[in-house]
């Protein structure tokens, strides 16, 4: 009897979209992974329209360079490593252009959201003000710290998948996650006083 | 150490759990669509940030600048240190004699003033400045590259305009022709003068001679 598409692992999928080129294989590797890269995407640049191109490359890349997978590794963590070198250049071409704007008039620039950080505790415990609050701490944390600190408790990936996909060793990976901890808990001393 | 991160975990507990409890992003609901049209037309060119190919070229015109600079300087530079060589030795030895000969021209003036009888002789004695001013007569310019060629009597005293170290072989090797066989003599000199010269240089020796003698009696 045979499996349908949808049953099979993704790494069965991938296996056969690399030999027989199937795009149905392909869309439902898309299907599965395009919701997680986008919260992880998200997470990490914090621009939903930037998030979706970012996500949008990486399925093309995806397409485009199946064959560079090789079947010892997740294919979770194959596409999470493309989607996070994405989501840092982005990263980087955004600070380029904030240090190399030249016109930096007040017209162009986006308006201010006031900076709830300082909010009184009773109003950040709003569910939504709150969960504003952490995300906006979020992007204050180093990229490097934020990177595995969104992969382990926002994505729920363990130690080792994480230190597969940024390339670093587990050692490594556990003293960033608890860097970024220690820096994102500071900046939500608000919330975190007691 | 895998404890000390398990309390590390219990720390964080708040934090953690509010990361977990964060509203899950989704995708919008045209991504496939989209995806799928960009798949189809082919347009995958949307790839930013493609930097150009590494250019070889990029890096040939600025070293080749610098490399032609670096040159010009050390060819063209003029070096203003003195190099010692063996013309300037030869200056300063020329130097210490003639400070000696005048220190000895004096003693020998004074001692043939003391005896008058000798007097005859000391007409005959000149001083060796008086021949060196002697000027020959129609000075001629030499088929020579100015530029190339430096006058051997202002390099030794110092007042050489040309400082070009590059110049510096033509000295010897002045002018368009590649190699001077030795110095050459303005005009050749007529007898008269030849023996001029002789007479005067017999005189000299003479007189030498003669101081060589008193100097002994005198001892």
């Amino acid at each position: 009897m045979t499996k349908r598409l949808s049953d099979l692992s993704d790494e069965e999928l991938i296996k056969i979209y690399q030999d027989e080129n199937t795009l149905e294989a392909y869309e439902i590797l898309v299907k599965r992974y395009k919701d997680p890269l986008m919260n992880f995407v998200y997470r990490f640049v914090g621009d939903r329209d930037v998030c979706t191109d970012v996500v949008q490359e990486t399925m093309i890349k995806f397409y485009l360079n199946k064959d560079s997978y090789r079947s010892f590794a997740k294919f979770s963590t194959w596409i999470y490593t493309i989607a996070a070198n994405l989501a840092k250049n982005e990263l980087k071409r955004r600070k380029r252009r904030v240090i190399f704007s030249i016109d930096n008039s007040d017209d162009e620039k986006s308006p201010q959201i006031e900076d709830k950080m300082f909010l009184a505790p009773d109003r950040a415990a709003d569910s939504e003000i709150r969960n504003e609050i952490i995300q906006k701490a979020l992007l204050k944390v180093k990229p490097v710290y934020r990177e595995v600190v969104i992969l382990r408790d926002i994505q729920d990936l363990s130690y080792e998948e994480i230190a597969e996909i940024t390339g670093l060793a587990i050692g490594t990976v556990k003293s960033r996650i608890n860097r970024g901890r220690i820096q994102l808990q500071k900046l939500l001393k608000n919330i975190y006083k007691e | 150490m895998s404890e000390f991160y398990k309390n590390e975990e219990e720390k964080f507990s708040k934090l953690v759990s509010d990361l977990k409890t964060l509203p899950k992003i989704e995708a919008p609901d045209n991504f496939e669509f989209n995806l799928m049209t960009r798949i189809q037309n082919k347009s995958f060119g949307e790839i930013r940030d493609s930097r150009p190919a590494f250019n070889w070229f990029k890096f040939l015109a600025p070293s080749a600048a610098v490399m032609a600079s670096v040159l010009l300087f050390f060819i063209f530079y003029p070096q203003r240190e003195e190099i010692p060589t063996q013309i300037v030795n030869q200056k300063q030895l020329i130097d210490s004699q003639a400070l000696a000969g005048k220190s000895s021209d004096k003693k020998f003036e004074s001692l043939f003033s003391t005896d008058d009888k000798k007097s005859s002789i000391k007409k005959s004695v000149e001083s060796n400045s008086n021949i060196a001013q002697t000027q020959l007569p129609g000075k001629r310019t030499f088929p020579l590259n100015q530029r190339r060629s430096v006058s051997v009597d202002d390099y030794i005293s110092g007042a050489n305009s040309n400082q070009n170290p590059s110049a510096r072989s033509s000295i010897v090797n002045s002018g368009d022709e590649p190699m001077v066989d030795g110095f050459r003599i303005e005009n050749k000199l007529d007898k008269k003068t030849i023996e001029k010269f002789r007479a005067e240089l017999d005189s000299l020796k003479k007189a030498q001679l003669k101081a060589d003698s008193l100097k002994k009696a005198i001892k």
